[in-house]
């Protein structure tokens, strides 16, 4: 199979995912007693005025009928009007994903240039004191909740010693976002701590496997050092399962945001999704389902994508 | 496996570490020159408010949809255009705040039929003078786009006004459809009247030629259309010249669709309620923790604590801020669903409602589960105030906690203990059995769908849960968010498959917060629309209806002591609005129980 035609299979694929999960999700979202009125409306909401609402937001229709004319906005790009925050679904999450996407990419980014020399530096010194101390720390950080991490980290370097402030930034465009990069630290120092703990588990392990590996004892034979073993061939082959993790970890990302996002007073997609949760907004709700099945299916395919690049035996397979 | 041995592996490591740490550096930035930790006002021309946790503003428009007229978008509303009368409590006690409105008197006629209103000699902010055609504007947007108004309610206003009539720029008569009484009609009726400037939003669109658009019920809803079109661009606020035309203490500057609002000082105003402080900043949280971890940090002003961390205020005095519980209007109790297919029939009995009363100990509660910041309540006037609506037999608790005498009472009505529950071994209607419609075996279990996302309303009703059991009541509890609370506990009738909730709360903030004159009509008046419970007893009504209209304030007292005796729902302590923490040097306002706030009024001590 070329790889044109493998992608086009995986974006057919992506588009019925994606339908289903919004099938799946109206059907639930709807399913629920009582509908969203009286919540949204208040306990001072009359029975006309809980009538009107859901007249005006088509509620009264069968349930069906109700999905076709969302799947049809859909088609348009038009994705609702927020019950709660009087704003186009569409605005609401072009302000808040690139927030939730530079918060999570830096995130990533920072995480991964720890983690993945911390994991090959921690195979090379398998059971090494130095090892054992980094693993006893991942553990440590892995286990930690996130609340509880961040709120360590605000006490000691807000309030204690105070070095970067307890809040993110809190403009509405990106551009204020790298106003304060200061702001940024404690945010993206809480998320990444459990990432670069995870991935350094796994390029750790990784690592170990590949250096039982024939090639590399054939390569230790042929007078390799073993940095040069390590860096030259080892760390390519290591790298293939935590690409593959990377892809598969796109939800966690969201779902540690909204942790992160209420914590730090950051306003993005975890805590949008959060909200809309809690509030009954449906649309929103939908609108974000539909964001983080996109950049969950976006994520595995690029994963699945670097992965053939890293190692061909992959690409071999699908062929 | 064959171990490796690093040739010069650390000049590697070195610079993938030196990577990481440039990274956070780079990120770090000017930390230290912003020094953003410190408290970002600082200027006495300046105060930061921290919004309630979770809420986003959303509206500025003094007219619109229930869905848009909640209490915080109002007090940004208000800011921008004065009401009529502002009927609030930012004066200490609820009362008509005269420096705060537009109209500087009210003269009802003796028959109490109609009021006459003198407007101040005030202008809008563009230099024009605010008369009552203004006042006339705002009544027939409101008369022909009733159904979608927000503070609408069926044989309210402006269904009980029969006519307005200006009789002259600065003089109209509202006449109504009967007598009512002043106090309530004042409270409840004009202060929701805003005069909103005609002469530059009585159009139809942006090109349209302002005219006399809104004397017409078609051309009322057409401007109605175009003015709430216009607010739902939210991006607009601070740039549509619609909204520069104000007549209150502070023009918008900006609206942030995050959330963040910044005020800034009318310098056209010429009202009683000048702004002192030239720049507030309403500031969004997405969450109480991250309003609070701002306050330790010295960036609010003017934010609030949990109650929970109430025994953590000297950390809070120690930085500068003085702690100042925020006391609401309001009123906080559980609805019986009077129509549940299982229990309706037990709630129906006045004595099964006694013996659970009984089991709440109200006292302990607010002293330990709301550490102080709660006040217990009996029935539906509230009691954090004092207030010449209080009947003495509400004042005075009727049923007293006792759980023993709340176990005897059951079993004087034909109830015994089975494994700790209260059964039913005597049905009949007499006074020693169970009461019409209970059944022999019907177990004394309720459940109650309660608020989620709450510590101290989680320990709330296990303390309930706890004191119940004593008498024989078994309790249950599920949670939900509010929103879901509210969905799932509507008024509804035996068959419907909505109707199994039995008890519901969604009062972790007060259930019920009233407008000045605290009337029934809507929470316990037969079909009222927040009568969740579907509570009806026709002496009540009559009460309630009395209130209104009758002058004084003796069938009021009359409809709280009716309904501390009666006992629509499960009375518990109203609690604390909020608990707030207030920079030292920030002076000169009350907070409003009405639970709005007032910019104006803040000022800093020099």
């Amino acid at each position: 199979m070329t790889t044109s035609l493998y992608l086009l299979r995986r974006l057919l694929q992506a588009v019925a995912v994606i339908f289903i999960v919004t099938v799946v999700v109206f059907g639930l979202l709807h399913s629920l007693p009582g509908g969203p009125a009286r919540g949204i409306l208040g306990a001072q909401a009359t029975a006309q005025q809980i009538e009107q609402f859901n007249s005006e937001q088509g509620l009264t229709k069968p349930l069906y009928v109700q999905y076709f004319l969302y799947l049809g906005h859909l088609l348009h790009g038009d994705l609702g009007i927020s019950y709660t925050y009087n704003e186009s679904i569409t605005q609401l999450i072009v302000e808040r994903l690139p927030k939730t996407l530079v918060l999570t990419i830096l995130q990533a980014v920072i995480a991964l240039v720890i983690a993945i020399p911390l994991g090959m530096w921690q195979a090379a010194k398998r059971n090494h004191p130095v090892d054992y101390i980094a693993t006893t720390v991942s553990f440590v950080a892995y286990s930690a909740p996130v609340f509880f991490l961040g709120l360590v980290l605000i006490i000691v370097f807000s309030q204690t010693i105070p070095l970067f402030p307890s809040q993110a930034p809190n403009g509405a465009t990106l551009a204020s976002v790298f106003a304060n990069p200061a702001a940024l630290v404690l945010p993206i120092a809480t998320g990444a701590a459990s990432m670069i703990a995870v991935f350094s588990r796994y390029m750790r392990s990784s690592t170990l496997e590949n250096l039982s590996e024939d090639y590399v004892r054939t390569a230790r034979a042929g007078g390799g050092s073993g940095g040069q073993i390590l860096r030259r061939h080892v760390f390519r082959n290591s790298l293939t399962p935590v690409v593959a993790m990377l892809g598969y970890y796109v939800p966690v990302l969201f779902g540690g945001a909204l942790v992160i996002e209420q914590l730090f007073n950051y306003p993005g997609m975890g805590l949008l999704f959060w909200n809309a949760a809690q509030s009954s907004d449906f649309p929103v709700l939908l609108g974000c389902v539909l964001v983080i099945s996109v950049a969950t299916v976006v994520g595995t395919l690029i994963a699945d994508i670097l992965q053939s690049v890293i190692d061909p035996r992959v690409k071999a397979g699908r062929t | 496996m064959f171990p490796v041995r690093l040739a010069r592996p650390r000049q590697h490591w070195a610079l993938a570490a030196t990577s990481a740490v440039a990274a956070v550096a780079l990120l770090a930035g000017c930390s230290a020159s912003t020094g953003s930790t410190k408290s970002q006002s600082g200027s006495k021309d300046t105060i930061n408010y921290a919004l309630p946790a979770n809420f986003t503003p959303n509206w500025i428009l003094p007219i619109g949809t229930a869905a848009h007229l909640n209490t915080n978008n109002g007090s940004i509303a208000r800011t921008l255009w004065e009401p009529l009368v502002a009927f609030n409590g930012s004066q200490g006690s609820i009362a008509w705040n005269k420096k705060g409105s537009l109209a500087t008197a009210a003269d009802f006629a003796p028959d109490g039929k109609s009021v006459t209103i003198t407007l101040g000699k005030r202008t809008w902010s563009d230099g024009k003078p605010i008369t009552s055609r203004d006042v006339e504007f705002w009544f027939n947007l409101i008369k022909a786009n009733k159904a979608q108004w927000g503070n609408y309610n069926e044989g309210k206003a402006p269904d009980n006004w029969t006519t307005l009539v200006a009789t002259d720029a600065t003089h109209l008569t509202i006449t109504f459809d009967r007598a009512y009484n002043n106090d309530w009609m004042l409270a409840n009726e004009l202060s929701l009247i805003h005069p909103l400037p005609q002469h530059v939003w009585d159009k139809t669109s942006d090109s349209g030629v302002v005219g006399n658009d809104d004397k017409t019920p078609a051309g009322a809803v057409k401007v109605w259309n175009y003015l709430n079109t216009a607010a739902k661009s939210l991006g607009d606020y601070s740039t549509n010249p619609l909204w520069k035309t104000i007549s209150g203490p502070y023009l918008l500057s900006s609206f942030s669709t995050s959330g963040k609002v910044v005020l800034v000082a009318n310098t056209k105003y010429d009202g009683g309620e000048k702004a002192k402080i030239k720049t507030v900043n309403l500031l969004p949280y997405t969450s109480t923790s991250a309003e609070e971890n701002a306050v330790r940090s010295g960036a609010v002003d003017y934010g609030y604590i949990t109650a929970t961390n109430l025994d953590q205020a000297k950390s809070f005095t120690s930085q500068g801020y003085t702690v100042k519980p925020w006391t609401g209007w309001a009123i906080t109790y559980m609805p019986y669903n009077f129509n549940n297919p299982t229990m309706g029939a037990v709630f129906k009995q006045l004595y099964a409602r006694q013996a659970v009363q009984m089991s709440i100990d109200q006292t302990s509660l607010s002293k330990v589960i709301f550490n102080g910041t709660a006040v217990p309540g009996y029935g539906p006037i509230p009691q954090a105030q004092k207030s010449d609506f209080l009947s003495s037999a509400q004042k005075n608790n009727p049923y007293p906690y006792s759980t023993s005498k709340a176990a005897a009472l059951l079993m004087s009505h034909g109830w015994t203990s089975q494994s700790g529950v209260m059964v039913c071994t005597s049905p009949g209607p007499s006074s020693s059995q169970c009461g019409v419609g209970v059944a022999s075996g019907t177990k004394f279990a309720m459940s109650v769908l309660s608020q989620s996302g709450s510590t101290v309303t989680d320990n709330m009703m296990s303390a309930i849960q706890s004191s119940l059991s004593k008498a024989g009541i078994s309790f249950s509890i599920k949670t939900a968010p509010v929103n879901s609370v509210l969905s799932q506990t509507p008024p509804c009738t035996a068959s419907e498959a909505i109707c199994k909730w039995q008890l519901s709360f969604f009062g972790t903030a007060g259930s019920w917060y009233f407008s000045a004159f605290p009337t029934g009509d809507s929470l316990f008046m037969t079909k009222g629309g927040a009568n969740f419970g579907s509570y009806s007893n026709k002496d009540v009504d009559a009460v309630i209806k009395e209130s209104t209209t009758s002058s004084g304030n003796t069938a009021i007292q009359s409809y709280s002591a009716k309904l501390a005796a009666d006992l629509p729902v499960i009375w518990l302590p109203s609690p604390d609005y909020q608990i707030s923490v207030v920079k030292s040097g920030l002076t000169g306002f009350s907070q409003d129980s009405l639970a709005d706030f007032h910019p104006a009024e803040w000022s800093w001590a020099k």
